[in-house]
């Protein structure tokens, strides 16, 4: 790649990143919308946010509550059945493994969906349950059911993180200390776990910080009782005060950014450090799993019963509910199944455009998202210079903004730049904002290949007489080819789940699935809701089997 | 006219200097070897060469044309300086057929279609491949690998062939036998080769020059003989053979012989440091194999004390004591406890 072809594309990366974020920014210091004349520089808004606005204040206090109290039950939980699915020698491991990571692939709004479907006042199991005993034994709308669910929901972002984490230490620093007279429970607490401490610190951080992120789960299970966390907060301050405040909104947005950001620089630095602890590792020779005798039974149904409440339960009441013409007290399941949801879904154009938009933009949106992705990262690929650092910190800016916030940006930036107007309305706003929010994400994805290549393999095209481009295209692409076509699925599942970016994009020609069920669930349309999110489902079924098919095992 | 001028090369890596100002000149089609530990900046020299490394002071011309020069800006990209390469991991490219990674440097080159054919076959041959054209490198063998590796570079007929420990991944037998065929298939085409090697043999077997360097210094430049019976320093001296480095007195230095006292016993020796004064701490380095066991006592004969013995198949190496020093020396005799008499030839055991 050629000097200015390099600094070039680190250049639009940059503005595609801080344009958006500098017209926030900006916004949250004047008076009235940035395209009224008449708007001054103030501080005003912030004055009025931060310390008169009570809702504000408690949907931050709430966030943070959330935030510790799922984190403090994914945590141990994910590393807990790390250990049992990775170490140890459950019985059928084989088949939980894949399971465990669904709850990451399916949209929080889709599984909020399901959690009213099965287990709200009227749900499916709660009907079942209060038939049997006489009452619901619990009650879903509450604070508690909300840390509960998002805690149990984020067991699989620990998961991930400790289990690769502990399939890359060998088991001979584990056999070491059986040999030294440790018992299995005493190994895992104090060779295996101590020695993947980084990887689950990182992955605690990034559960907190995803916590502060929720807004699909607060949007349907918290609104009953008036629940707000900082995202259902922006999102309901469009119609709290009859116009839209553009000032204030910006000024949640700033203060969240103002948390997030170094959350995610936290992750960054401690993702170093657990790359660094794991080149101390045991060797990785073959692993034997160790034997916890009677305990197998217990820790399974630990599993099972986690994957049951969490996966099984919601996903399955949701599909159920898409096929029941109609459902509460005293409603049989069997003489009232029927397709005419789906029928009634084809019937309006802009769920059918949403349906096709999110095809689209899953499809074509996601090989040119990652088409971008490579071409950030060979620009960025064995240059050493000051640029590349710049633009490692600069990536950590959209990875800090939650897909709403995101999108309400990049509404802006296309309201406010003249050039860009005429494309407001169109998939290209939204293809930009999903390939923003998920640019950290991609660039990982994409980098992850090219760090495969040994340097010497593009020496070799150098000495041989080709020109850097030349490298580029005949050596560094064909080897990644693979991966970028690995990448492509991952993004497809992505930008199908995604739902919180195109919310304030949403207009006639840019639906997507996840931005209708948003607002059809504001509707109380509760038949095409389900319905609509089986389609999803449906769809992100086709993107998971593809990821088998080429037999891709990355994730997020 | 030299084929490769090097000149006053200096490259850093951030504050630590790797070249300290190298100069050196390669004849036309000889094959010289850059020899030396790791760290000495020998795989540092042969990139910066090729143009994948950029020096902060220097220049480098080959054929006169400067390729590199710190004064007037000049650094060619590698692949404007027309070398061939050869990487220690070979860096075949894995999605390509062995034909494919031989013919691109060809196709860059602009070369007809049944051009290339040709000459890769005629190149794939000339590694003893001709029939392995259709397979990738991934169903090759290392010693195949090795071979792929060099017909890539050798194939669109570069004035200078640079190669970096290409033997270094071949297990003991294969790297013997190619060190043979590298020699004779570089002399056949004539071409200047740059070779780079830890493998002491492996540089006195293939070079007809070799480069000693050590700590980013050149220590010595010759031919092989010169770099293993004239050693210039005791760094030299000591890298090449297997040797035993004793601590001696010196009592005189004259005409360029050195007399020296190993314990209480007189020694003659060769004087190498030049016309020094005498000193007490010098070093005395002999080469095991000179060192010759002998009835009794005589000129440059010292009694040691037997320590123990090692059978190498074809003969024996002893271990004998001298005061606190030990000596080593090579034998088709065995030998048991008690004292021997060995000497020392004047003439190989350097004073330094």
């Amino acid at each position: 790649m050629p000097r200015a072809f390099r600094i070039a594309v680190v250049l639009i990366t940059a503005l595609l990143i801080l344009g958006p974020v500098g017209l926030v920014v900006y916004q949250s210091f004047l008076s009235g919308p940035f395209f009224q004349p008449n708007s001054t520089l103030t501080t005003q808004a912030y004055e009025f946010v931060l310390f008169e606005e009570e809702d504000f204040r408690d949907a931050f206090l709430n966030s943070a509550i959330i935030a510790v109290g799922m984190t403090a039950i994914a945590v141990p939980l994910g590393c807990m059945m790390a250990f049992l699915l990775v170490r140890t020698d459950l019985p059928g491991k084989r088949f939980i493994e894949p399971l465990v990571l669904v709850p990451m692939f399916v949209s929080s709004v889709v599984l909020a969906f399901g959690f009213v479907v099965a287990l709200g006042p009227v749900g499916i199991v709660s009907l079942w349950v209060k038939g049997l005993t006489g009452s619901i034994p619990w009650y879903l709308y509450s604070k508690t059911s909300l840390i509960l669910i998002a805690g149990l929901t984020h067991v699989p972002h620990v998961f991930l993180y400790a289990s690769s984490a502990l399939r890359s230490l060998g088991s001979d620093v584990e056999e070491a200390a059986r040999s030294a007279g440790a018992g299995p429970l005493r190994v895992a607490l104090t060779v295996s776990l101590p020695m993947i401490m980084p990887s689950i610190l990182y992955a605690t951080v990034l559960v907190f910080f995803l916590g502060f992120e929720l807004f699909g789960l607060p949007l349907v299970l918290g609104d009953p009782e008036r629940i707000l966390v900082l995202a259902t907060y922006l999102y309901k301050l469009t119609n709290k005060l009859g116009t839209p405040s553009y000032d204030l909104m910006a000024v949640v947005v700033v203060s969240i950014i103002f948390v997030t950001l170094p959350l995610v620089y936290t992750q960054r630095k401690l993702l170093a450090a657990a790359s660094r602890y794991v080149a101390v590792k045991g060797k990785a020779s073959a692993q034997r799993p160790l034997a916890i005798g009677a305990w197998r039974w217990p820790a399974l149904g630990l599993i099972v019963a986690w994957l049951g409440v969490t996966v099984v339960i919601p996903v399955t009441a949701l599909v159920l509910r898409s096929f029941l013409a109609s459902w509460g007290e005293g409603v049989g399941i069997w003489e009232n199944l029927t397709t005419a949801h789906f029928r009634e879904l084809m019937e309006y154009p802009n769920l059918v455009r949403g349906i096709v938009n999110t095809l689209l933009i899953a499809t074509v949106g996601g090989a040119l998202s990652v088409s971008f992705y490579a071409l950030v990262n060979l620009a960025l690929h064995r240059w050493r210079s000051r640029w590349t650092a710049v633009l490692d910190y600069l990536v950590l800016v959209p990875r800090a903004m939650p897909g709403l916030i995101a999108g309400l940006a990049m509404f802006w930036l296309f309201l406010f730049t003249p050039i860009l107007q005429p494309f407001r309305q169109t998939l290209f706003s939204l293809w930009l904002a999903y390939t923003l929010v998920w640019l950290a994400y991609g660039m990982r994805l994409v980098s992850a290949s090219l760090l495969q290549i040994g340097p010497e393999l593009e020496e070799a095209g150098r000495v041989s007489g080709a020109r850097p481009a030349q490298v580029s295209r005949d050596i560094t692409l064909p080897l990644i080819k693979a991966g970028l076509i690995g990448s492509w699925v991952l993004i497809f599942v992505t930008f199908v789940r995604e739902y919180s970016t195109g919310v304030y994009l949403l207009s006639p020609g840019t639906e997507v699935i996840g931005s209708l069920l948003v607002s059809l669930w504001g509707t109380g349309a509760v038949d095409l809701v389900t319905a609509l999110s089986t389609v999803n489902l449906a769809l992100i079924l086709v993107g998971l089997g593809l990821m088998f098919a080429l037999g891709n095992k990355r994730h997020a | 006219m030299p084929k490769l001028v090097i000149e006053d090369l200096h490259l850093r890596y951030g504050s630590v200097e790797v070249l300290k100002g190298i100069d050196a000149r390669f004849e036309e089609g000889s094959v010289v070897c850059l020899l030396g530990r790791s760290g000495s900046g020998k795989t540092t020299l042969l990139r910066s060469i090729a143009g994948l490394e950029e020096p902060s002071h220097g220049s480098i011309r080959i054929d006169g044309r400067p390729v590199f020069d710190a004064r007037t800006k000049v650094n060619l990209p590698p692949e404007r300086r027309d070398l061939g390469f050869v990487f220690q991991s070979y860096a075949l490219w894995p999605h390509r057929t062995v034909s494919e990674n031989v013919a691109y440097g060809l196709r860059l080159r602009g070369e007809s279609k049944t051009g290339i054919g040709t000459k890769v076959q005629a190149a794939l041959e000339g590694v003893g491949l001709g029939a392995l054209g259709e397979r990738y490198p991934s169903q090759l063998s290392g010693g195949q690998q090795q071979r792929v590796a060099i017909a890539r570079a050798l194939v669109y007929e570069p004035p200078v062939i640079l190669l970096d420990e290409p033997l270094s991944n071949l297990d003991a037998k294969l790297r013997e036998e190619a060190r043979i065929w590298i020699r004779a298939l570089i002399k056949r085409l004539g071409i200047t080769a740059v070779f780079v090697t830890h493998d002491q043999s492996e540089a006195l077997a293939i070079a007809d020059q070799i480069v000693l360097l050590d700590g980013g210094r050149l220590i010595q430049s010759g031919t092989p003989e010169e770099l293993y019976e004239r050693p210039a320093t005791l760094f030299a001296s000591e890298f090449m053979g297997t040797n035993n480095t004793l601590n001696v007195g010196v009592v005189e230095r004259q005409g360029g012989r050195a007399r020296v006292t190993l314990g209480q016993h007189p020694l003659w020796g060769t004087d190498r440091t030049e016309g020094g004064a005498a000193r007490e701490d010098a070093k005395g380095v002999i080469r095991i194999e000179a060192v010759r066991l002998v009835d009794g006592a005589g000129e440059n004969r010292i009694p040691v004390e037997y320590e123990t013995s090692i059978y190498l198949g074809n003969q024996f190496e002893h271990l004998f004591r001298c005061g606190d020093q030990s000596l080593r020396l090579l034998s088709h005799q065995r030998v048991g406890p008690g004292t021997h008499w060995v000497e020392c030839p004047p003439d190989r055991l350097w004073v330094f």
